[in-house]
This record gives C-alpha cells, structure tokens and sequence, in this order.
C-alpha cells in the first residue's frame, strides 16, 4: 500500500527541500575545506598547494597527539565510567517513591539545559585552588594534601574538564536508562521473583539484556558527543597550560583560527571528520547485531 | 521495547548535539549599528556617502571613545559621511572572514597580530601618498614611528607607545610587611619569600593562554640583565638559545616555581588578575601603564617602580619596552569604493582615539591641539619614560601570527612552575627561526 | 525492615546526589544577589546583604529586550522549519519506498559530526552570496541545517513503530499520500514533535559560533552572542552583574523545560505503548 504513496513526486517534495538546505549549507562548505587541507593557507588567502605537507606536520606535532589522547580519555570516561553511574542510578530511581523520582527527574535534567558557558564558569569556581569549592572542602575536612591545581595541572587538567563534562550529562543519560527501564514490562520480574531471584540477580539477568539496546544506542552518543568536545575546554582553560588540555576540535579551532594555519587546521578538521566515520562505522556494525524482541 | 530505545537514543543523540555543537561562549563581541544623526545639517544636494567601519571594543576605554567620542562628533566633523558600525573584541576572526569573502569593511580596526596577511593579501591600503598630500603626516610627532616595510597601512594615536610594562604595588602591604621596593631581581624574589610567608599572594599577573608571559615579562626578565639582549632579539639577531635570554626565562620560572604568582596561576585570566590586586589579595602586580589611570583612581595606596636589575648593564628605569606597533590603529581597504572618504574617516578615527588619551592624561604622538594635567602617577610614569635611555619595542609585534600565538601558548607554561627554560627553548626556538614577520 | 531501610538510604544518596545537580542554580542566584566586593571573599555562602541592583543593572545595560526578541524569533523559525521540513524527510525515508533511503539516512547523519567551526567562511561567503546577512532568515537557514539531522533521526525512528496499516486505511478512505500525512500521521506523532519543540528550543537558545559570525549587526543579535558581549564590556570581574544576566538568559530554556518536561516523558514512553 506504501507504494501507492511513494510515487516520484510525493518522494521529491517530501525529501527534496530538508536534502536540498542541508546539502548546501552543511555538506557543500566541507569541500572548500578538503581543498584548502591540501594548502599553505592562513585564513586570509591561499598561499598554493603543499600536498600532504600539513598532514605530515599534523602527524608529528605533539599538539596533535596529546589532542588524540585528551579526546580518548574523555571518550573512555564517559563511557566506561558515565554510562555505569548513569545506569546504577537509573536502578536506583526505579526501585523510589514518585516523589524522588519527580524531584531527582528535575534535578538531573537541569545541568543539560544550561549553556555549556555557565557550567564551564561554575567548574572554574569550583576548581580554583585559593578559594574554590574543592579544594576549601578538601581543607576543611583535613585533606589539604589532596588539594591541587586542578586546572594548571600539566597530568590532572583533562580529567578535571572531564568530570565537568561528565558531570553535565549524567542526569539526561540516567533519565534516558530510566525510560527504557520503565517500558520492560512487570510480568518479567514477577517471573524471576517466582524463580527467586533477588533484585541484583534479576537486574543482571533480566533488565540489561533486556536494555541492551538502550545501552548500546546511548554508548554510541556518548562517543560521538565526546569526540567534538570543545565548548568546555574552551572555557575553562583555552587547551592550556600549554597545549596540554585540547581535544581534537580544540586543536583544530586552535591551528585554523589562533594560530591562523587554516590549512593546517582543515586538514585537523579532514581527519577529525574522518574518526567520526569510522567510528560511525565500526560501532554501526556491533549495534545493528540482532535485537531481542519481546 | 525496540521502538523505544530509537526514541529515546534519537534524544540522546539530539541531546548530545548540544554538547558537540555547544556554544563557545567566551568569546565576547560587541556589535553596534546605527547611523550618524543631525543630517540635516548636510549642504543640499549631497548625498552621504555610506561607509562600514569596522572598530575594537575589548575594554572600557575603546567603549569610551567608540560612544562619547567617536559617535558623538561624527556629525559636526564629518558631515555627509554615514557609518554602519560594527563593533568587536575580536576583529581578527572577523576580518578573516570578511577578507576571505571579499566583503572588507571600508575601515576597520588593523592589530599587528593579523594586519601582515591582510596587507600580504593586498587588501590593506598603503596611506602614505595620501596621507601626504593632505599634509595630515605632520601632525605626527614621530613619523617613523608609522612605517612598516614599504609604506604606512595604520592610523593611530601613537598613546601605545608609550604604554609600558610595570610594576604595580599596595604600598600598606609592602610597609606592614617591612618591604623596601626591589632595585634587584634577588630583592623581588626576597620580598616574594617574605610575602608567602605572611600568607600574600606576592604577584597578580595574568597567566592564562600565556598573556603576561608572552607581552611583556619575559622580554623584560631579559632585559633586566642586559637591553642589548632584548634589543638584539627584537631584531631578529638573536635566537632563544642566547645565555641571557635563557637567564631571563629561568627568572620567570624561578618565580613561578616559588608560587609568586599564587595558585594556579597559569589559568588566570586578565580580569581576574586585576582583581586580585584591587582587592588587596596580592602585593605586586605586573601590566602595562594602560591600567594606571583607572588603579589611581581606585586604588588608594597604589604605587609605581621600574623592573628591577639582574646585572650592571640594567639600573632600574634605563631601559624600557614600548607597546605600539605600526601595524595597530585604524586601516583602509584597498577594495573600499569610496577610498577617499574612507581615508577621511581614518584620520578622524586617530583624531578621536588621541582626543580621549589626551583628555585622560596619556601621552600620544598624534597632535589635536588638546592638554591635559595629568595625576601625579601617570606624571610620574610620563616622567620615567621619557628619562629611560633605551626604548625597546615590543618583542610580540615583532611575530607572525603563528609564531605569536606559539609564543604565548608555550609562555603559559612557564607560569605552572614545572616547565624549564630548557624545555621553552626546545619548543619554542624552531618556530621563532621560522617567523616569517621579517621576510 | 532492611528493605525499608535500604530504601530510605537510596532516597537520601538520591536527594543529595539531585541537590549536586541543582548546584549551579544555587551558584547563579547567589552570585547574582551578591555584591563585587563579597563575592570575592566568600564566592560560596550565601549573601550578607541581598542585592537586587544586579538585576536592574544587568538588565538596563545590555540590550536584554532586542536581544531577547531576536533569539525568540531565531528559535521560533528554525523551530517550524525543522519540524515542517524535518518530519517530512524522516517520513519519506522511512516509509517510501526509494532506492537511496538507506543511504540518504547515513548521509543526515553526516550532520551529527560536522563541527560548526570548520565550514564557517564557505558558509558566510554564501549568506552574503545569497544577500540575506542580517536578515532572519540569514541564520535562521543555517540553524535549520545544522539542526536538521538529530530531528530526522529521531523522527524517523518514530515513523518506523508506526503500523503500516494508517496509510492503508487512509488510501481506503481516499486521502492522497499529502492529506494522509498531514492529516492523519503527524497527528499521531505529536508527543515526538513535542520533545523535539523542546530540545530545539534548548539547542537554539543556546547556539553561538553560527550567530557570532553570521551576524553582524546589533539589531540582529541573539542573547548568546550580546550575553558574551556583556561579559566583556563589564570585564569578567562583576561576578554579581554577571550571575544576574545568566539567570535572565537561562531563564526560558528553564521555563521551558519545566513546563515540558512531562511531556518528554510521555514521549519517551509513548515509543513502547504503540508498540
């Protein structure tokens, strides 16, 4: 019956204009900058083509490197370290009265609404070492040796960015585990307690599997908002000290526009791009494995 | 179950969206459009000529100019010129996309940070002939001072140069706490030890995205030592592997490393900085004379010295590093339909910029016909300038885009207090041997 | 009783972990009543003297109304034209039948990964191309393609749970393929075009790179953008004058999600209840 709908026509004009604006001014602005990657340019005009020379000089600058070992950390926790609070609270909201859900459904939401600027202004308050939040904590109970310079910290400023990244979307990925939980249908549990099983046991053996789509979807989101953190970096320490705290789209914005080699930083961008497909792809592939129905 | 989790993950997804396309907000712009009033007074029969201009708004005082200067005697002085201002702290990033559009504004603010792609592009007019003819050239004082390489591409006041680096300090914290102004580097590191002990940040400078570093402290930790260092560096004789360069960096860091700059403080922004001294919370605090006005006003028991010596070729106040730069002040694009015009707005620009600097009791090169008596501080740093025997410009301006942006990253790191010289010059001397500024 | 009691222990970790998240709230309404002098000396605690002054400062001087009235314009427009045009192609992809849907949908998700940044001089070279710089639309446009792909995706997993039998039963009734859209499938959809009203509201309400470059003249510029500017004009140093302005500017995406929030909810769930 769907193909007495899916004529020519009908598929023009039901596709064709959102296609039509997207492609020309998402897609099409991205080949000017494939071209200029392949050209000694510094934001103002073109100084002829180099070839690869600025994807070897992105190759072998540490910048670069340390971009792509910043930008992994953040990924890994967000993940590895994100997605598990996320879920565990998510269990921890299911088994509550509605009040405390209502409340903590609020409250979770609230960091992901705000702008990014006030959040990363509200970290640098709480990280600053005289009188920021942590570290006068961290006095007043007596751990005054664990205070630090969380920012100007060369080993600890990415993982101190990264908490405040973390930290924003943690509430919207609970929420998010806590709507699939509440679509898996009571009868399951009633099976397993019939079987006695406790409720670890039954969140182990019923609820994951049964959420394994969720997780699966959210751990691809997680990834690829991950990989294009920038806005916070930006922020809160402007990639610094040194060259210490980028992430990948930091040290592309960094090389086109700071230190104006745009055809540096579009050949930054080419790549960055490039990840995100693959990644794209390689997670596509382990998502679109079979679903469980029920 | 199934349709659920594509719902609820397309959320996540559009969700996430505000994260990797989240706002960048701490890059300020001011805008401004409006057009000049009192059009009437316009001889009949002409039509105004419309003009884009294109100005700086990074702090109070180009707000100032902008609106009880500029836009307040646009009228009177330049009748039949209309302008559509745009206003912005980051004219760079704006002018690359206007240069790369073609859509150059007929005037607009030029900073040496990014005027040399400008001009290399053609697209920066050469004012000299014109400027010239007009017999304009002679209100400056110092008419060298305008050129760069072929020609004169920036109008300014000239009030630049004669901004230079100090040192501020609370004159009651420095007497409870027994302390003598530093003639020496070692008395600065001795009355640093001193203040720490007393629990006093000793020194607020702003250390984030290498700020201080990279304007002033180094250049000036070297040419307390030595001024024919500096000056050598300046012209590009030297690289950063010079042993007195090298000294000047170890200063820097020596500070950084005993904490003079308090916590944290290679991610301490201008404002910040500026508080922490205003607000009693450090002793000392290290910036250009530009702030002098406002400190005097606000600040009772602020005062003044010259950076202290780090060897015989250096007294305290002989040698000084200036700000300007020839390539700072107001341009005209070569593209401009109305070149003419365009020129005249120019000139009234500088006019206005050097009517409030005067009237602020700061010195420039631009001659208005206007004076003003200045507080005793900024006489006092009148004073000092004009007694310093060597004028050093300012090693920043002296950089390409690249080189200068690389300069104040790595430079941020020398204020984390674990970052050697040695590991400066490792980093930084290649891409100073590949500035192109010279070229 | 242990159950009970290791109920009470969650709903406290649970409530204080909540009261972490509310935490900003806290710090911009503080800060926001506080004076310059004290936030300096006790950033945290709450203000000794209550200060109302910010808000009046805050909001005489920058231009909140103008600003105000273009980022609801901005919002407003992208909103329809994402929703319009967005459901119409997620619609298509997912329930015509055409060679390249599949393609077409991994080619939307292209949009997820572009950074803003890197396309932003073709991009305004082309605004100006078009002549529409400082017009609303002059941004509106970009926004909406830059917002497109998450909207599509998400509503084209909703078109998907649909059962085939609504267009069968209104080609019976003798609708065309434009009638049953509109009459019967968006219908339908509305809890998803709810949440998405929302998360593009938020999203653009707080957009920045595209608005801080694109548009050039004061009459045009969004809160974001005059917000930054106000930041720098009162030199990142009046912490009580800039708590004042970020409650004023947050304000609406927070009412917004107060006021939806159920609905989200609702939307969320309403994926397993048609199932």
């Amino acid at each position: 019956m769907t193909r007495f709908f899916s004529t020519n026509t009908s598929i023009f004009i039901f596709a064709f204009p959102a296609l039509f604006i997207f492609t020309a001014f998402v897609v099409y602005p991205l080949f000017p900058e494939i071209v200029i990657s392949f050209q000694k340019h510094n934001g103002f005009s073109s100084q002829g083509f180099v070839g690869f020379k600025n994807y070897i000089e992105i190759f072998s600058s540490n910048s670069f490197w340390k971009a792509n070992t910043n930008t992994f950390i953040i990924v890994l926790l967000s993940t590895a370290a994100g997605l598990p609070i996320s879920l565990l609270l998510a269990f921890l909201l299911d088994s509550q009265a509605n009040g405390t859900r209502r409340y903590f459904k609020a409250a979770g939401m609230l960091p992901a609404i705000l702008s990014v600027t006030v959040i990363a202004q509200m970290w640098m308050a709480i990280y600053e070492p005289q009188w920021g939040l942590l570290n006068s904590l961290l006095r007043a109970i007596g751990l005054e040796s664990l205070s630090q310079e969380w920012l100007t910290d060369r080993g600890i400023v990415i993982f101190s960015v990264a908490v405040a990244f973390l930290w924003q979307y943690i509430g919207l990925n609970t929420l998010l585990f806590y709507t699939g939980l509440k679509s898996i249908p009571k009868t399951y549990y009633e099976a397993a307690l019939m079987d006695g099983a406790g409720p670890v046991k039954s969140a182990l053996m019923i609820t994951i599997p049964l959420l394994q789509e969720v997780i699966k979807f959210v751990l691809v989101i997680s990834i690829l908002g991950s990989m294009g953190m920038f806005a916070h970096v930006e922020v809160m320490t402007g990639g610094g000290p040194g060259y210490f705290s980028r992430t990948i789209v930091y040290e592309l914005y960094y090389k086109a526009f700071m230190s104006s080699e745009f055809g540096v930083g579009s050949a930054v961008a080419v790549i960055y791009v490039l990840q995100c497909i693959l990644i794209t792809l390689v997670l596509n592939r382990f998502v679109a494995r079979e679903k469980i129905e029920f | 179950m199934r349709k659920n989790w594509k719902t609820g993950t397309a959320l996540i997804m559009s969700l996430l969206l505000l994260t990797a396309c989240g706002n960048s907000g701490n890059t300020p712009a001011s805008e401004q459009t409006n057009t000049a009033p009192g059009k009437e007074k316009e001889v009949v029969n002409q039509q105004p000529v419309k003009l884009k201009l294109l100005t700086i708004s990074s702090d109070q005082a180009r707000q100032t100019i902008m609106k009880e200067y500029i836009k307040a005697n646009l009228a009177n002085e330049l009748p039949g010129i209309e302008i559509e201002y745009e206003e912005t702290s980051d004219v760079g990033a704006k002018m690359k996309v206007y240069n790369a559009s073609g859509e150059l504004p007929d005037v607009f603010w030029s900073g040496a940070d990014y005027a040399t792609a400008i001009i290399n592009a053609g697209n920066q007019l050469n004012l000299e002939q014109s400027i010239t003819d007009s017999g304009f050239i002679n209100k400056f004082a110092v008419k060298e001072a305008l050129k760069y390489k072929d020609g004169i591409y920036a109008l300014s006041s000239g009030a630049d140069a004669y901004f230079t680096p100090k040192i501020f300090y609370h004159k009651d914290i420095f007497q409870a706490n027994n302390i003598e102004i530093p003639t020496t580097y070692d008395e600065l590191v001795q009355a640093s030890e001193k203040l720490l002990e007393a629990g006093i940040q000793p020194i607020a400078a702003p250390g984030k995205g290498g700020w201080a570093p990279a304007f002033f402290m180094i250049q000036n930790m070297i040419q307390i030592e030595d001024p024919a260092v500096a000056q050598q560096l300046v012209e590009n004789k030297i690289d950063f592997t010079h042993p007195v360069v090298k000294n000047g960096l170890d200063r820097v860091v020596k500070l950084a490393e005993m904490g003079a700059f308090g916590p944290g403080a290679a991610n301490v922004d201008y404002g910040p900085a500026k508080e922490a001294f205003t607000q009693n919370k450090a002793a000392m605090y290290m910036m250009f004379s530009w702030e002098l006005a406002d400190l005097e006003a606000n600040v009772p028991d602020v005062g003044i010295f010259d950076w202290p010596s780090a060897g015989e070729k250096y007294t305290p106040g002989s040698a000084i590093q200036f700000w300007g730069s020839p390539l700072a002040g107001y341009a005209v694009s070569a593209k401009s339909k109305n070149v003419e015009a365009a020129v005249k707005l120019a000139q009234y620009l500088a006019e206005q910029d050097a009517k409030y600097f005067t009237d602020t009791g700061s010195l420039v090169t631009l001659d208005v016909g206007a004076t003003s008596t200045p507080a005793p501080l900024m006489q006092a740093n009148i004073d000092a300038y004009n007694e310093a025997n060597i004028k050093i410009p300012s090693l920043t301006v002296m950089m390409d885009p690249k080189t200068s942006t690389e300069y104040s990253n790595f430079g941020s790191l020398l204020m984390t207090g674990d970052y050697t010289s040695d590991d400066f010059i490792k980093d930084f001397n290649d891409l100073w041997l590949a500035n192109t500024y010279f070229e | 009783m242990r159950n009970r009691a290791l109920r009470i222990a969650i709903r406290m970790l649970l409530i204080i972990i909540g009261i972490f998240f509310i935490f900003p709230l806290y710090w911009m309404l503080n800060m926001s009543f506080k004076s310059k002098e004290e936030f300096y000396v006790t950033p945290f605690a709450l203000p000794k003297q209550w200060i109302v002054d910010n808000y009046i400062n805050a909001f005489q001087s920058y231009n909140f109304l103008v600003y105000f009235k273009n980022s609801l314009i901005y919002t407003a427009g992208t909103l329809v034209l994402i929703l319009f045009l967005g459901s119409m192609l997620a619609y298509c992809l997912s329930r015509m039948e055409w060679r390249f849907s599949k393609y077409a949908l991994s080619y939307i998700s292209l949009g997820l990964v572009i950074p803003v940044n890197v396309v932003m001089i073709p991009l305004f070279i082309m605004i100006i191309d078009l002549n529409i710089q400082n017009t609303y639309m002059g941004l509106i446009i970009p926004l909406f393609a830059f917002g497109l792909s998450a909207c599509v995706l998400m509503l084209y997993a909703f078109f998907r749970s649909l059962p085939k039998e609504l267009e069968e039963a209104a080609c019976i009734d003798g609708c065309n393929v434009y009638q049953s859209y509109f009459r019967i499938i968006l219908p339908i959809i509305k809890p998803a075009i709810a949440t998405q009203c929302v998360l593009i509201f938020m999203n653009v309400w707080n957009e920045f790179p595209l608005s801080y470059i694109l548009v050039t003249k004061e009459a045009f510029r969004p809160l974001t953008v005059g917000l930054a500017n106000f930041f720098m004009e009162i030199g990142v140093t009046d912490w009580g004058l800039i708590g004042a302005a970020m409650i004023l500017s947050s304000l609406p995406t927070m009412i917004v999600y107060a006021s939806a929030s159920e609905q989200i909810e609702n939307a969320l769930t309403a994926g397993a209840i048609l199932k």
